[in-house]
């Protein structure tokens, strides 16, 4: 007799196989998906959020008593004064005209027309201005200053952020519950599929621990190179995304990716193990 | 060896297929048991071989009260008993060899160390020259040989044999006794449930006897077999 190679107890074809790995590699390429585009999503809302919040604005209009010219000295001297400020921005009537004219329309701001002055702010990088604070000194010095932090950009920028981690914790969960069920399923017709070998096993002196690797090794392979594959392709697809996001070409982007075909493999090791556990107390 | 004492069976919620059954057999003994159709056989074997948890009574293997044993347990005392069904109960997708050594794989030795023996036992039921076959290829006196093989690879100290002659002609059915007769030879303790009168007529063992609940052994023509104290 030739040396002999160990025998598969469970027979390949009695198990699912192209099935499982095809749904097992479209879900894990489905979370890859999910958590990849919640992550540039989140560093995005991060970026916008950190330019929403070093920008702000001063605008002065005028009073009952005092001109937005006269009142511009003391807003220009106390935002010098103000530590933290990087650069002060004036922008010119040119440019008010320019930012109103998609609303008002071309040529329709007279020269006539008043229009309050506006002052672009950003604080130094690392500086965080008390917008409060500043809005109080500036009344203090020009009764017609207002300071515009940006807040309601900041608050729907915020909220989009946590709308679309929220979407793709709900879109990995359902994954995870549809890849957990499709296992189930598997081994639970691989248990019947092969009921009497199990109980030749069984009666042979097999402990449940022993049968259950069995069933263990097949799906945790089954899974892991479906897993592999969801991930390529997931990869693929987000080099291809790089033409227009740089960052989802970005290396320590990818890598964070790696984790849904483990995880895929753990949830296929347990699922399975627990299942099989389970069934053959309950049957044997 | 095998003590039975008021030992029941009740499947799920149905009635007792065995009710307050009482047995004896001693260490290195033969006997076939009998009864007719429905009287319990296979479920009083599936109690000795230890598919079955009685659901009273006390059940006692080899010494050991294996009553309450759990399942790891249990599983490891079902290494030290051979059984041979009436449908022999081979994996079809395993050569004859594969199945034959099953047992050893389960029990995690090595091959190495009964590659040479399991050769040997195959040659020694008649096999030798089928170790690549798969069951489907061989006679049902053939598969039944290597159900008996792979019974016996492990030395259990216990073999039980529902039917083993059931699925094969009268001559391969006398044959394969004789197998186990041997075995019984060397100290196996032996228990084949049999409907079929000419083997054990044909054999001088003595039989145990299940009707309606009570196991009756009856003595054949002489002393019984090869028992020890």
């Amino acid at each position: 007799m030739s040396e002999h190679k160990p025998p598969q107890l469970l027979p390949p074809k009695s198990l699912a196989g192209p099935a499982l790995s095809a749904v097992t590699m479209v879900m894990c390429f489905l979370a890859c998906l999910a958590l990849g585009c919640a992550v540039l999503a989140d560093r995005a809302a991060d970026r916008w959020l950190v330019r929403a919040t070093s920008a702000m604005s001063v605008q002065i209009v005028e009073t009952a008593r005092l001109s937005a010219e006269e009142q511009l000295p003391a807003v220009m001297r106390e935002l010098r004064a103000t530590p933290g400020i990087g650069t002060i921005n004036q922008l010119s009537r040119d440019d008010l005209v320019a930012l109103l004219e998609p609303w008002l329309g071309t040529g329709n701001i007279g020269d006539d027309m008043p229009l309050p002055l506006l002052i672009e702010i950003t604080a130094l990088p690392g500086e965080v201005i008390s917008a409060q604070a500043l809005n109080a000194q500036l009344r203090a010095v020009a009764p017609g200053a207002r300071l515009d932090t940006h807040g309601q950009w900041r608050e729907t920028l915020e909220a989009t952020a946590r709308a679309l981690t929220l979407f793709a914790g709900i879109v990995l969960t359902m994954v995870t519950l549809a890849t957990a069920t499709v296992i189930l399923f598997a081994t639970r017709a691989g248990l019947l599929a092969n009921v009497e070998i199990l109980n030749v096993l069984h009666q042979i002196g097999a402990q449940d621990s022993y049968i259950s690797r069995r069933f263990e090794g097949h799906f945790v392979r089954t899974v892991a190179l479906a897993g592999v594959g969801g991930l390529v392709f997931a990869v693929l697809f987000f080099y291809a995304l790089g033409a227009l996001v740089a960052e989802a070409r970005d290396e320590a982007f990818l890598i964070m990716l790696l984790p849904v075909p483990l995880a895929a493999i753990l949830l296929s090791w347990q699922v399975t193990r627990r299942y099989v556990l389970q069934r053959l107390k309950a049957q044997i | 060896m095998i003590r039975l004492e008021n030992t029941s069976l009740r499947y799920e919620q149905g009635r007792d297929v065995l009710s307050r059954v009482n047995l004896d057999i001693p260490a290195g003994a033969f006997r076939f048991l009998t009864g007719p159709s429905g009287a319990g056989k296979t479920s009083l074997l599936k109690l000795i071989f230890l598919a079955h948890a009685p659901s009273e009574g006390r059940i006692t293997l080899m010494g050991e009260d294996v009553t309450t044993a759990s399942r790891k347990k249990r599983a490891l005392l079902r290494r030290q008993i051979g059984v041979v069904f009436q449908d022999f109960r081979l994996v079809e997708h395993l050569s004859i060899y594969d199945n034959v050594t099953l047992p050893l794989r389960i029990a995690g030795q090595k091959p190495a160390s009964w590659h040479d023996n399991a050769v040997e036992l195959l040659n020694w039921v008649g096999l030798g020259a089928h170790l690549d076959a798969l069951p489907e290829t061989l006679s049902g006196g053939e598969k039944q040989r290597a159900a008996i093989a792979r019974a016996v690879i492990t030395r259990p100290q216990i073999i039980i044999a529902d039917e083993p002659t059931g699925n094969v002609d009268p001559q391969m059915g006398e044959r394969l006794v004789r197998l186990l007769v041997e075995l019984n030879k060397m100290g196996t303790t032996i228990v084949i449930a049999t409907h079929d009168r000419h083997l054990w007529e044909n054999f001088d063992f003595p039989r145990l006897h299940l009707e309606g609940g009570i196991v009756q052994q009856i003595a054949q023509n002489s002393e019984v077999g090869h028992e020890r104290a």
